[in-house]
């Protein structure tokens, strides 16, 4: 097991090789000048030779990248072209957590929603109420967040003033209940439909039908050998969807003003805040790394039948 | 600078972009110095008003403005010599009173904000960054939002010229002091301007504002360390030596590139000094954290009348914009499309917070590219130019909330020519200008594509009925391009724009900030690549006619001869827009040069019942 996660590891800085070298090339070929933007409309030309000189941008391609990754090895991710002075790391560290936060309340929504009602609906197959729970859920999941989010404000923050209406102060406050459901409820959806086709599958083996023949309880049943079993195929996915929900956090993020990292990644983009959106891939592909090296390991803690080999 | 480039200004971008962001997400998310390109849309339609608005002729232009701000400061120099001494005292003894007797003093003002791009005042040529630094930082002139007297002195307490108007002489207040409690004096002013000018602080528009005076361009160029033509002549008195006599010099001092800064501050900060910045303004920064909260608190040690406040805190995280002012979590806000109806209907109690904002000095345009075919013919840019109704535009599609621009020069700016003739609406002349124009042969157009900032996808529908004339009137068909506000500048910078959608609004009270860096043939932002010896030759004499009256009249001059070569389309001046601001809040002003003044805003307190 060591063995294996510590070849998993190995390879995480050649992943971050690859995509940074990807989206780095990407940023050079993307029209538009950091140098221009931060000089400002009015700027003389000297002016912006001056800034693209100090940010090294008249270097060839190959020359900015070999120095860019030389110093990420040493764990210098650079300065920020638009907030001068600032380190990248230092800049993204306050903001990442508060996404980590948000996107970790939400999965717990997600999941606390989506694998008992997929559950439920499986072991209610054939009645109107599992129709009746997957149309619903299909609903809620084809919703818009943006969308969804304003409806929520209005209904609790507006008319019924229970939770402020933006900001975040950690993911235990009120404020995090909204965004939570937000961006957590729509995904229960896709969970759901997992968890009640496993269980359909589950249902249909034979050892299910041997517990029952054995005379052990409904409940028993149920927790010990379909629920258990049903969740396997689950974990598989668990791994991506983490790395996915980042993604959809952006527009929770603008509508209920959480100072999380979406928005300083669009505003970089906008600006072409080139060490911002590197640091932020390289980031994103480590973690990407990680939770599927955690979803692997959760595999094998689950089923015995699978060993990790290195 | 870019806050030139801001369409409504200063005012609608910082406070209201997140405002409109909230419902269409990404695309209006607040970026000082990208979205200022956006806010056309973004101004005109959340903070609507369908009131007509006024005859340009209504403002009187102020032709003698800076005249008048002279002599002002002349008289000022010899009234309040030793007045201020004694004053000061006064002052000083009936502060502490002041602090607990004035009830308008105490509370918190909060709005919604964007991460400025920088706090230090040499950088600063962002709307965003420019609103804070001013509140932080102050210099030898400040501007007002009075019309009839833009600007007045601030640090300084006079100021005299000579007679060849070369050389100017300042005299500090007697007293003032930085937000750390040291003195300023003139020194300080030289050390700062210096620094602004040092290749390594790197800002990009200093020689715009001080390259005026002697020896700040050598060190832009890296060739010196120290500007000859400014001299500390004792603790209060600061000599400045400019190159040529140019009357609107004063003005410019009211930018923040030429504020004063703290030297020990900067060289014990490093490169983030600016997160403990030491000024001279109203405020000071309590806090900052990026993409959260910016907090300003009263600088106990301002010159002049405290401000009431005792903190202004920016929401820098942005959310929804109304719901949160409806919940009382801000002051103020801008009117996002979605609420206008409700909030304007007299019927709602909210209704009664709404407030009339006084329209922006800024001018929006389509700018042709004159080296560009089929722009490269007088005739052929008139005839656009005479098949535009914008007066059916501005009422059909734009319910009124802008009026109808006819020059560079918006009313009530110094400057401003009632009497301008326009290239005003007329199919006729408009099909005439057409077959005089080697364009006239369908055929032997070249492909036209109007090119504008923004990431919505299909161009405004003015934009679009300003389309629909050209073809209508005149067979003329274009196409429309939208990019995003770096590549648009880039591309604009570049000349590589054949037509584009643009709008300036002035840096300084004069009309200098307007005619001459638009459209002097070697001006570095004169993206039209207008160019006519005629126009150099008036705007060359306006530079330095030293008679306030006869300099606007150059400027007219000069402005009129560019209206009729029809570099651009003038499309709107201003917007005239509408804001929310709770009723606690008084004297909350939104000046039309840009900044807040939030040293004047106070609160009414909690009553007991």
């Amino acid at each position: 097991m060591l063995i294996y996660m510590s070849r998993r590891l190995l390879w995480t800085p050649v992943l971050m090789f690859v995509a940074g070298l990807f989206v780095f090339w990407l940023a050079s070929c993307t029209p538009g000048d950091p140098a221009e933007l931060m000089a400002g409309q009015r700027a003389d030309p000297e002016a912006i030779e001056r800034i693209r000189d100090r940010l090294g941008l008249n270097d060839p391609f190959m020359v900015q990248y070999t120095r860019y990754i030389a110093d990420a090895l040493k764990g210098d991710f650079g300065e920020s072209y638009r907030y001068r002075g600032r380190d990248v790391l230092e800049l993204l560290g306050p903001k990442l957590r508060v996404s980590l936060e948000l996107n970790i309340v939400s999965y717990v929504v997600t999941l606390a929603i989506g694998l008992p009602l997929g559950f439920w609906t499986a072991m209610r197959q054939g009645t109107w109420k599992d129709p009746t729970t997957t149309t619903f859920m299909l609903l809620v999941y084809a919703m818009p967040v943006f969308f969804t989010a304003p409806f929520l404000i209005l209904v609790f923050a507006s008319w019924l003033d229970w939770i402020p209406v933006s900001g975040w102060s950690g993911m235990f406050s009120t404020q995090a209940i909204l965004p939570a459901f937000t961006l957590g409820v729509p995904g229960a959806f896709v969970f759901m439909r997992f968890m009640r086709a496993s269980t359909l599958d589950v249902l249909g083996q034979e050892y299910v039908r041997t517990a029952h023949g054995k005379g052990m309880g409904q409940m028993t049943v149920n927790r010990r050998h379909i629920a258990r079993n049903a969740l396997l195929p689950i974990i598989t996915i668990l791994g991506f969807s983490l790395a996915g929900l980042f993604g959809g956090s952006l527009v929770v993020e603008l509508i209920y003003g959480i100072p999380g990292v979406s928005r300083l990644l669009l505003e970089a983009v906008f600006q072409r805040d080139y060490p911002v959106i590197m640091g932020m891939t390289l980031l994103g592909a480590t973690m990407l790394a990680i939770a599927n090296m955690v979803a692997d390991i959760m595999y094998s803690v689950i089923d015995p039948r699978i060993r990790l080999r290195a | 600078m870019v806050r030139n480039l801001l369409i409504a200004g200063v005012v609608l971008t910082t406070v209201f972009a997140i405002a409109c962001a909230s419902p269409e997400a990404p695309t209006a998310t607040p970026m000082p110095a990208t979205s200022t390109p956006i806010p056309p849309t973004v101004a005109l339609q959340p903070t609507a008003t369908s009131e007509p608005t006024e005859e340009p002729s209504s403002v009187a232009p102020t032709a003698t403005a800076i005249a008048e701000a002279t002599a002002e400061a002349k008289a000022q120099a010899t009234a309040s010599a030793e007045e201020t001494a004694t004053a000061m005292q006064q002052a000083a003894e009936e502060e502490e009173e002041e602090i607990d007797f004035d009830p308008r003093r105490g509370g918190v003002f909060r709005l919604l904000g964007s991460d400025p791009t920088t706090l230090d005042p040499a950088l600063t040529t962002d709307s965003t960054s420019y609103d804070i630094v001013l509140e932080i930082f102050g210099g030898l002139m400040r501007l007002t939002d009075d019309p009839n007297e833009p600007i007045v002195l601030d640090l300084a307490e006079s100021f005299t010229v000579s007679s060849d108007g070369t050389v100017y002489r300042f005299v500090l207040r007697e007293g003032i002091e930085f937000s750390d409690g040291s003195p300023v004096t003139a020194s300080d002013f030289k050390w700062s301007w210096e620094r602004a000018a040092l290749p390594d602080t790197g800002s990009p528009i200093v020689k715009e504002f001080l390259g005026d005076i002697v020896g700040i361009n050598d060190i832009v160029d890296g060739n010196a360390t120290s500007a000859d033509g400014i001299t500390v002549i004792d603790d209060q008195t600061l000599e400045v030596k400019i190159d040529r006599p140019k009357p609107y010099f004063i003005a410019k001092l009211t930018y923040p590139v030429t504020f004063v800064v703290n030297q020990e501050n900067i060289e014990t900060g490093g490169e983030l000094w600016t997160d403990n910045p030491i000024g001279t303004g109203p405020f000071v920064l309590k806090s900052y954290e990026i993409g959260v909260s910016l907090v300003l608190e009263r600088n106990e040690k301002y010159w002049d009348t405290q401000a009431y406040l005792d903190e202004v805190q920016f929401n820098l995280a942005g959310g929804s914009a109304m719901a949160m002012y409806e919940n009382d979590e801000l002051d103020i806000t801008g009117i996002p499309t979605s609420a206008y109806e409700r909030v304007t209907d007299p019927n709602e109690p909210i209704s009664r917070e709404v407030v009339d904002v006084p329209p922006a000095f800024v001018t929006s345009y389509i700018g042709f590219n004159v080296e560009e075919p089929p722009f490269d013919d007088v005739h052929f840019r008139r005839a656009l130019n005479h098949a535009v109704n914008k007066e059916l535009i501005a009422e059909a599609v734009l319910q009124n909330r802008v009026r109808p621009a006819y020059g560079p020069i918006p009313p009530g700016f110094i400057g401003f020519n009632p009497d301008l003739e326009p290239l005003g609406f007329d199919v006729e002349k408009a099909v005439e200008e057409l077959n005089m124009s080697k364009y006239a042969d369908p055929d032997s157009r070249p492909r036209i594509v109007l090119t504008a900032p923004g990431t919505g996808g299909s161009p405004p529908t003015w934009l679009q009925a300003v389309a629909d004339m050209w073809a209508r009137n005149l067979g003329v068909e274009i196409e429309f391009q939208e990019v995003e506000w770096a590549t648009f500048l880039e591309e604009v910078d570049n000349y590589r724009l054949q037509a584009f959608r643009l709008a300036w609004s002035p840096d300084y009270p004069d009309p200098h900030t307007f005619v001459d860096v638009l459209f002097r043939s070697d001006s570095t932002i004169n993206q039209t690549q207008y160019s006519n010896a005629e126009v150099d030759a008036l705007l060359d004499e306006a530079t330095t006619e030293p008679d306030p009256a006869k300099r606007i009249q150059l400027y007219q001059q000069a402005e009129q001869i560019i209206v009729d070569e029809a570099s651009w389309l003038p499309m709107w001046w201003g917007a005239e827009g509408k804001i929310l601001v709770k009723s606690h809040v008084n004297d909350f002003r939104l000046p039309p040069l840009g900044g807040y003044f939030f040293k004047d805003v106070w609160l009414d307190k909690e009553v007991d019942f």
